[in-house]
């Protein structure tokens, strides 16, 4: 496939803004200026610019907590994430919802849940909204391999399948649900791919650290449901660099493996590929991240000098 | 004109649908089957198979994307069958409904209604006969309707449809054959506003759904031995309407909750605790509850009309007041 030079280095631009704002955040937690937990997405960068790659005026999405930096992939200020991140008042819900609800309507974004799966069916509803209006757009359903266990998964699948909605399920398969690795997880090898058959949807297996890669495989799958065929299943394969939390140290899995997988850097190898093809040059790199570092710090400034809100303002947007 | 509750809710839902065709139906055998109860027969005919639907046995993906589609304009109301398989969806409902404007903030709205079928039915069993309103009333951000006539059934799921707010809108399955006069014209009965289905000076009932007729048997039978009962029926749980109940407690001073719900952790236990926290001053007596006994409803219909409240254990609750 042949690309513009405008399109890849969006991809790229994705792709190192959505690592700076996880390592972003992960400095901000270590400073204690971040509440609660926080869930790394680092190495898994990929799989959100590719399939995001694909997107067009009108989808929605259904987002995870890793990478919530997706939130800014889809156009939420980096001021309202860093914001809702730290639990201030300029955050989108004022920091009521926090890290694992950075979102906005505006943006397409549905919401998402921290108990996971329980928003897979969330993305279905919205098509039905996209059927209504009889457009081409699309529901992207953002889940894990971890949660794929969860019986919410099944049933939304199952419903987008019978109704036939344009629905992309995009199994995020980082390999472990916590502590558990997906072997011991799921009774198949694939948990995304391998389970399209059961609902009658085609699937698709792409190596997750490899942006071009994922953005191939979803436009097919896209590009179908799109058309009217019904929803389908995108199957990303990375690997969660750190662990589940901050403070997770993984003595469960072998460091070894987790040092090969981080060679396999999405960032650096959309980097290489840039310059090697000479579609950029090292300074305009150097630009770009530059000018994230740049911004990202002038809205953790703002954040970290933002209120938060007061006690009567708690039981503001309960009822609409 | 003379109508069924089972009518009145149906009759909602059409002109709702015929007011907005944003207004959706979806849910376990309401299409073509018109729901188990007949409740939503006549929809399909009408407005095709784009604005009802059947779904899977699935109540998390009803939930769920009754959350997506509300979401995004559409106003689902949507049907789960029997209340017990709420519980099914407990997460969705609890966590995702409840909180989702909360959690995402001002852009977010929920404009959907979750209607389920409850309460026992003669021999339903354990597990197709529970009220489980106070469940969900401990969830912040919901708004639970439960209706106890045609008359307020139509006017509150009009309103239900119509709010921004998740409604959880709970139907007695003993109610649905009961009639009562319903106007030919539109009208719309707002949510959080208690009703006083019976006035009286001596005590207070708060009863909910079947209770409130069961109630006012109760209070024909002690009228006749000379005690003054005043009936209230707050209709939306959540919110509750304190006004209604707390201007009534000043007259009266004595209170007694009705529920079909398990005495544990119910709605009266609720009602008990806030009554005394905030009227103490006003109490001649305990707030006393009349519920379900807290085992599995039984099976067998003798004992489970042994279980459930009736108007004798109502009469002997009040009794023990003066």
């Amino acid at each position: 496939m042949t690309y513009s030079k405008d399109f890849l280095v969006k991809v790229y631009r994705d792709l190192a803004e959505l690592r700076m704002f996880e390592e972003k955040l992960v400095e901000a937690y270590a400073q204690g200026k971040v509440p609660g937990h926080i869930h790394s997405g680092m190495g898994e960068e990929a799989v959100y610019a590719g399939t995001l790659a694909t997107t067009k005026d009108g989808d929605y999405y259904k987002i995870t907590h890793r990478p919530v930096g997706a939130a800014v992939t889809l156009g939420v200020s980096y001021e309202t994430a860093f914001s809702e991140a730290m639990g201030k008042s300029t955050g989108n819900s004022g920091g009521r919802g926090g890290i694992n609800h950075i979102s906005e309507l505006s943006k397409g974004m549905l919401g998402f849940s921290g108990s996971l799966g329980c928003d897979a069916a969330v993305g279905p509803g919205a098509a039905l909204k996209i059927k209504k209006d009889k457009t081409d757009n699309i529901v992207y359903v953002y889940y894990g391999d971890g949660t794929s266990s969860r019986g919410p998964i099944h049933e939304a699948m199952n419903l987008a399948a019978v109704w036939k909605l344009p629905v992309l399920f995009i199994c995020q398969n980082n390999q472990f649900g916590i502590s558990t690795h997906i072997s011991r997880g799921s009774s198949v090898e694939n948990p995304g791919a391998d389970r399209a058959a059961g609902y009658g949807m085609p699937s698709k297996i792409v190596d997750g650290t490899d942006a071009l890669a994922v953005y191939e495989a979803t436009k097919e799958l896209v590009d179908d449901i799109r058309k009217g065929n019904g929803p389908a299943i995108l199957e990303a394969k990375a690997y969660r660099w750190r662990g589940h939390f901050e403070g997770d140290q993984t003595p469960y899995r072998d460091a070894k493996i987790t040092e090969e997988w981080m060679k396999k850097d999405c960032v650096k190898i959309m980097e290489k590929y840039l310059l090697d093809k000479k579609v950029v040059t090292e300074d305009e790199i150097k630009a770009i991240n530059d000018e994230l570092n740049d911004e990202m710090n002038k809205a953790i400034e703002f954040a970290d000098n933002s209120p938060a809100i007061t006690a009567d303002e708690i039981y503001d947007n309960i009822y609409a | 004109m003379l109508k069924t509750y089972a009518q009145a809710i149906g009759d909602a839902m059409k002109e709702e649908m015929r007011n907005d065709d944003n207004v959706i139906v979806f849910g376990e055998d309401v299409a073509e089957f018109g729901n188990i109860f007949g409740i939503t027969r006549g929809i399909l005919e009408e407005f095709g198979p784009d604005r009802i639907k059947n779904t899977p046995i699935s109540e998390t993906a009803i939930v769920g994307s009754a959350i997506g589609a509300a979401t995004v304009g559409l106003r689902p109301c949507i049907e789960l069958m029997y209340a017990d398989f709420a519980l099914v969806a407990f997460s969705e409902i609890y966590h995702s409904i409840g909180k989702w404007r909360f959690l995402h903030g001002p852009e977010y709205k929920l404009p959907l209604v979750i209607r389920m079928a409850m309460g026992s039915s003669f021999g339903a069993g354990a597990e197709h006969s529970n009220c489980v309103e106070s469940l969900f009333m401990h969830a912040p951000g919901l708004t639970i309707v439960s209706p106890s006539s045609a008359y307020d059934a139509k006017g509150l799921l009009k309103s239900a449809i119509r709010s921004d707010n998740p409604v959880l809108f709970f139907e007695h399955k003993q109610l649905y054959q009961t009639k009562e006069e319903i106007p030919e014209e539109e009208y719309t009965i707002p949510l959080g506003v208690a009703d006083i289905k019976r006035e009286g000076t001596d005590v207070t009932i708060i009863a909910v759904s079947l209770m409130v007729k069961k109630a006012l048997e109760a209070a024909e039978i002690l009228a006749e031995k000379g005690i003054s009962v005043e009936v209230i029926d707050p209709r939306t749980l959540a919110p509750f309407d304190k006004d209604t109940v707390f201007e009534s407690i000043r007259k009266t001073h004595r209170v007694v909750v009705v529920e079909e719900s398990h005495k544990t952790g119910g709605i009266g236990a609720e009602l008990a605790a806030m009554i005394q926290e905030e009227m103490y001053d006003e109490l001649d007596g305990p707030v006393v509850r009349v519920a379900s006994l807290d085992v599995p409803l039984p099976y067998n219909i003798e004992m489970e009309l042994h279980s459930i409240p009736n108007a004798e254990k109502i009469v002997t609750a009040v009794e023990s007041l003066f």
